[in-house]
């Protein structure tokens, strides 16, 4: 490509990153994806996986060249939380970032020897929500569920009961209330802390009305299943979102089908609420003595650690909150139960923001996202995502004071639009980086011996060139991480060692030894083989 | 006979039951009291059917009972041959057929454990048969619905009885898997070196081997005294080295479990070994399981695999231990000690603890997703060579084989040239011995097994308003006491279903008056009692135990004539006025 074409090329992926104002809705998200298949139709392949029920496609992006399935792999996977518009924007945005440099000699390099599976969005059902009619944040997909496990569906729906477009919180004044406005800040409702000396006031709601007067608000709305939470580790039986059974979903059952024959895949990057790479995970000898596990074994733990420093020393934010470990999720099954090295992350939190001694600010007393978001948003100018309390006549409380306000949906996950660019190319690099620690084997330290009588020993080593184990601790003993095959072709006669033989996992920077002994003479040909560690092939003559 | 001949043979010989005469005037026949005179459909239950023989005994049971039976296809097999179900009731009578309590009945889920569909499907046929003619079934079919799935794994089961096999071979469906992690999926699996259908063992003369002829049964090998000079070294079974790796016959059909592939604590093949993709990514299971979650009203359900004589229920999985409590391992132990009575020689048992501690089978889906009273049994076991309890199966075998089957089940050694381990000989047990029923007994335990399913179906809930109590309480009100009865062992609810809500409440609703108030009758005597404030006239009732009631009282304004209704997912709908 000459110079001319990379500068137009350039120039269009930046006008077009220019001109978005806002996160990207499922149309917008296709034609992204789609663009990205016309500039680079030698480097893209755009796949839908399936349709969900809402009638939108799980799209599949394959970067990559020539035999992408038989290249060391990473899945890149966005939209896990459907109220998390970012983790969309970091996976497309790390396909465009990476596609702009492919005319680079290190991602053309990269790009030659390992293959990107990026699904930007696997929660589209729910996502649409953020650019709907009715802004709400949601999790699940289209499927008419029966949340509260009543005989009902979708009886019991918020309600827009101050017309502004967006769901936030009610409040009703009620002595058997449990919460009372924070003396950090008034607008932001905390529980009253018994030990404190503090009596509730408020009853805290959803903004909406109680429609099938089961006494719970607007617990069985339009949302069904939650990608997050139909995984099969640590699966929520019969919770409101987790499905009827585990992997019950379409989106979710097309993904692992993919996975699940996509034997290249060595490491799966999610963006989404769970973080191991702001912290690595801990080991914990309990966690892996039963026989099922829930810990992260001790030598895959030192790859999280070092992946964390990568992480770190990339995308510079600090103070991230601990990782919720929510049941059912993505991340913790890409490990657990596909025996890849998973690293997740949100790709953005709230900033901690110091007190502003001008605005005689002062330290919190209380820890509370709310109430350190909102100075926050303060200090960063960001105007109307507080929705100030306001009195609302409401059918369920005619005799109470009932009002409606807080902060908005969406931007505790979700950082204005215009952080995003910066996040995306910190992201994108990060996964560059990481990618030159992936398990590639070579045969090194190759001898042949000449014996009397025409006979020759070979022997090598395998080594394995990555940081990354050749496999997980969980991957050396799953029948779906392949281990490498080693075949020896020759004209003479094998007399010791194995005609097909396999190798299994490889440590970080290992080798394994292997040797032969042949009579006769021509050629033995040695081919070392894995779909996620490459191959290589070794002549000799004997 | 080629297979295509065979195939088409049978079909004949089966369709001919159905529209030509029998062998024999039904004026020569005279009943054996308990099963069918004169059937319409004419099978004879000394032998095994293969998939498409099955489907054929389906669809003429349907042709000859259109009231009775109807085939459903309820998925493709990995393979692409219909799944089917037989969905058995009496269709003129019981109200809406999809309603009434159900029992589900499946065999086979281990591609070598086949006589679950002889099973199964004597089970339909004997429905079908008897119910013009026997009281007992003819109100079972009015109150409940039998749903059967004759195999549930039909590629695996007509791989076993097409291909050569052994008793043990295969266990797993036919989707493809590595099991060596090699890259080649079922390269090296069994090789039928004499061509007999069936892979016996092989065996080589060496003096340094560890194993003797036995003197009392040539045909069987021992092992020499620690002391004692071997003859022969056991090679293991049929087979080769395909692909050059040192292992034979490492990877055959499969390997993966169909039976750790439900989605209750389902496990990866790492720590459930057996376990394939993710729950239910299997076809079959997945075409079951969703044809289950359709269908709410089935409360009690049964699988059939081999071997050991045992009435089998969950937690398969020791982690499971808490999901079985106390009220429902009651109803269970009735069930499964019944069970014993009827079928001698089987034995009541829980999986984890008398079998093995196991993630991911149907039974525990069953029971833990869905609160169904589930059990699997292990159809044959040695008790039944002799009638009586077996401490050396081993030697009975062969004297069974010898006095009763005149040596039918065993291939005699015969030497052969095997290509990498030179002169040996090859002979055994015959695939279809050992696991699976011999012709003669096939009939006899398929009716025993029946008679538990009948049992267990029989106890799902019956449901009835007993009585509709009317008192006027003056200015115009009046009082409707109605009593609710469970006539059966179960409840509508097992306590798993009340612990989560799988099922809805069961709801109890009046029509005639205005009804002001509802509220459930604790104790009528002392008149305690607990009020629905909203919608009175429906009344919701978490559960109706078994052999039990419940009393709910509404005050009503107006009216004389009370229709009382019970809507239960699992218990049916029932109806009365006063």
């Amino acid at each position: 490509m000459n110079k001319f074409y990379i500068l137009l090329i350039s120039c269009l992926i930046g006008s077009q990153i220019a001109s978005a104002q806002d996160y990207s809705n499922y149309a917008t998200l296709v034609s992204r994806a789609q663009l990205l298949k016309k500039k680079y139709p030698s480097l893209v392949k755009v796949k839908s996986l399936t349709k969900t029920l809402g009638g939108k496609d799980i799209w599949m992006l394959t970067i990559g060249t020539g035999n992408v399935a038989e290249k060391p792999a990473t899945a890149v996977v966005g939209g896990v939380e459907g109220a998390h518009l970012l983790g969309v924007e970091l996976a497309i945005g790390f396909a465009e970032k990476l596609l702009a440099q492919s005319a680079t000699d290190s991602i053309k390099n990269l790009l030659n020897q390992q293959t990107y599976y990026v699904f930007p969005n696997m929660s589209p059902d729910a996502t649409e929500q953020y650019f709907a009619k009715l802004k709400y944040a949601r999790s699940g997909n289209a499927k008419l569920t029966d949340d509260d496990r009543d005989g009902a569906f979708n009886e019991d729906a918020f309600e827009d009961l101050n017309g502004d477009g967006k769901i936030t919180m009610m409040r009703v004044e009620d002595p058997t209330g449990e919460w009372i406005t924070s003396l950090d800040d008034e607008r932001v409702l905390i529980k009253a802390d018994l030990t404190k000396g503090q009596k509730g006031k408020y009853l805290v709601l959803t903004e909406g009305i109680d429609n099938d007067k089961d006494g719970k608000f607007n617990e069985d709305g339009e949302g069904g299943v939650a990608f997050n939470k139909n995984m099969s580790y640590n699966y929520p039986n019969f919770v409101a979102g987790s499905g009827e059974h585990m992997v019950s979903e379409l989106e979710n059952r097309a993904l692992l089908d993919f996975l699940f024959e996509a034997f290249n895949v060595y490491s799966v990057i999610t963006f989404g609420p769970q973080n191991n790479l702001s912290t690595p995970v801990t080991f914990s000898k309990p966690g892996i003595s039963k026989r099922v596990i829930s810990s992260w074994y001790e030598e895959d733990v030192k790859v999280n650690d070092l992946v964390s420093k990568t992480y770190n020393k990339i995308v510079k934010a600090k103070n991230a909150p601990a990782s919720k470990a929510t049941e059912g999720n993505f991340a913790d099954w890409a490990y657990f139960h596909y025996g890849r090295f998973s690293f997740s992350t949100p790709g953005w939190w709230l900033p901690e923001t110091k007190p502003d001694t001008a605005k005689k600010q002062k330290a919190f007393i209380d820890k509370n996202e709310e109430i350190s978001y909102l100075r926050w948003a303060e200090k960063e100018n960001i105007l109307g995502t507080f929705t100030p309390w306001k009195v609302v006549v409401h059918p369920d409380f005619p005799d109470s004071k009932v009002e409606i306000g807080g902060i908005d949906p969406f931007v505790l996950l979700n950082p204005p639009y215009k952080l995003v660019e910066k996040l995306v190319a910190e992201h994108t690099n990060f996964l560059i980086a990481i990618s030159k620690m992936a398990p590639i084997v070579e045969p090194i330290n190759i001898k042949t011996e000449k014996l009397p009588g025409g006979l020759t020993r070979i022997s090598l080593d395998i080594v394995n060139n990555g940081a990354f184990a050749t496999q997980t601790k969980v991957g050396e003993k799953s029948n779906w991480v392949k281990n490498i095959q080693v075949k020896l072709e020759t004209s003479g006669k094998v007399l010791s060692g194995r005609a097909n033989q396999t190798v299994g996992a490889i440590t970080s920077y290992g080798k394994e030894s292997l040797t032969w002994l042949i009579s006769g003479s021509g050629k033995a040909t040695i081919t070392i083989a894995s779909p996620s560690n490459g191959q290589k092939t070794v002549s000799v003559n004997l | 006979m080629n297979n295509y001949i065979k195939k088409h043979l049978f079909i004949y010989l089966i369709l001919g039951g159905v529209f030509s005469a029998v062998a024999q005037e039904s004026s020569q026949m005279f009943q054996a009291v308990g099963s069918p005179v004169n059937p319409k459909v004419v099978i004879s239950w000394n032998k095994y059917y293969d998939y498409e023989g099955h489907v054929a005994i389906a669809r003429n049971l349907e042709k000859a009972y259109p009231d009775l039976v109807k085939v459903q296809v309820i998925g493709k097999t990995a393979q692409g041959r219909d799944l089917i179900l037989m969905a058995i009731t009496d269709y003129k009578s019981g109200g809406n057929p999809d309603r009434k309590p159900g029992m589900y009945i499946d065999g086979n889920i281990h591609s070598n454990e086949i006589q679950g569909s002889e099973f199964a499907s004597y089970t339909a046929w004997y429905l079908a048969e008897s119910f013009s003619n026997n009281a007992y079934i003819k109100e079972l079919l009015h109150d409940k619905i039998f749903y059967i799935v004759p195999s549930i794994n039909p590629d695996g089961r007509d791989n076993f009885l097409q291909k050569p096999n052994n008793a043990n071979s295969p266990r797993s469906g036919m989707i493809a898997v590595d099991n060596d992690r090699d890259g080649a999926t079922n390269e090296d699996g069994f090789d039928d070196l004499d061509g007999n259908g069936h892979i016996t063992m092989m065996r080589r003369k060496n003096i340094n081997g560890r194993f003797k002829l036995d003197a009392t049964d040539p045909r069987r090998m021992i092992q020499v005294g620690p002391d004692e000079q071997g003859e022969y070294e056991m090679l293991g079974y049929e087979g080769i080295d395909n692909d050059l790796d040192g292992q034979v016959n490492e990877d055959g059909e499969g390997f993966y479990d169909p039976n750790r592939d439900w989605a209750w604590n389902w496990q990866p093949n790492y720590i459930q070994g057996g376990a394939y993709k993710y729950p239910f990514s299997i076809p079959e299971n997945r075409a079951v399981a969703d044809f289950v979650l359709k269908h709410p009203n089935i409360a009690a359900a049964q699988s059939y695999h081999n071997n050991g004589g045992m009435i089998l229920r969950g937690p398969g999985a020791a982690e499971d231990e808490g999901t079985y409590n106390r009220e429902d391992v009651r109803v269970y132990d009735a069930l499964g000690k019944k069970g014993e009575e009827l079928i001698p020689g089987y034995k009541y048992l829980v999986v984890y603890k008398d079998l093995y501690s196991v993630f991911g089978g149907e039974l525990d889906w069953f029971y833990g997703s869905r609160g169904i009273y589930t059990f699997s049994n292990e159809l044959w076991n040695s008790f039944q060579y002799f009638s009586k309890a077996d401490t050396d199966p081993q030697t009975t075998s062969y004297n069974f084989d010898k006095y009763l089957l005149f040596k039918d089940a065993f291939v005699d050694w015969k030497p052969f040239k095997h290509p990498q381990y030179g002169d040996i000989e090859i002979g055994g047990f015959k695939k279809t011995f050992g696991r699976t029923h011999p012709g003669f007994l096939l009939e006899a335990d398929a009716h025993r097994n029946m008679a538990f399913t009948f049992y267990h179906a029989y106890h799902t809930p019956k449901l009835s308003v007993d009585e509709i109590e009317v008192k006027d309480l003056g200015n115009g009100l009046k009082e409707v006491t109605a009593t609710i009865a469970n006539k059966r062992l179960m409840p509508t609810h097992a306590s798993q279903d009340l612990k989560y809500h799988i099922e809805v409440p069961d709801v109890i609703s009046l029509t005639g008056g205005k009804v002001l108030a509802g509220m459930i009758l604790q104790n009528k005597d002392l008149n305690i009692a607990k009020e629905q404030k909203i919608n009175p006239a429906a009344i919701k009732v978490d559960n109706i135990e078994g052999l039990n009631s419940v009393m709910v009282r509404w005050i009503v304004q107006g009216g004389s004539k009370f229709e009382v209704k019970v809507d239960s997912k699992k218990g049916g709908i029932v109806e009365r006025s006063n």
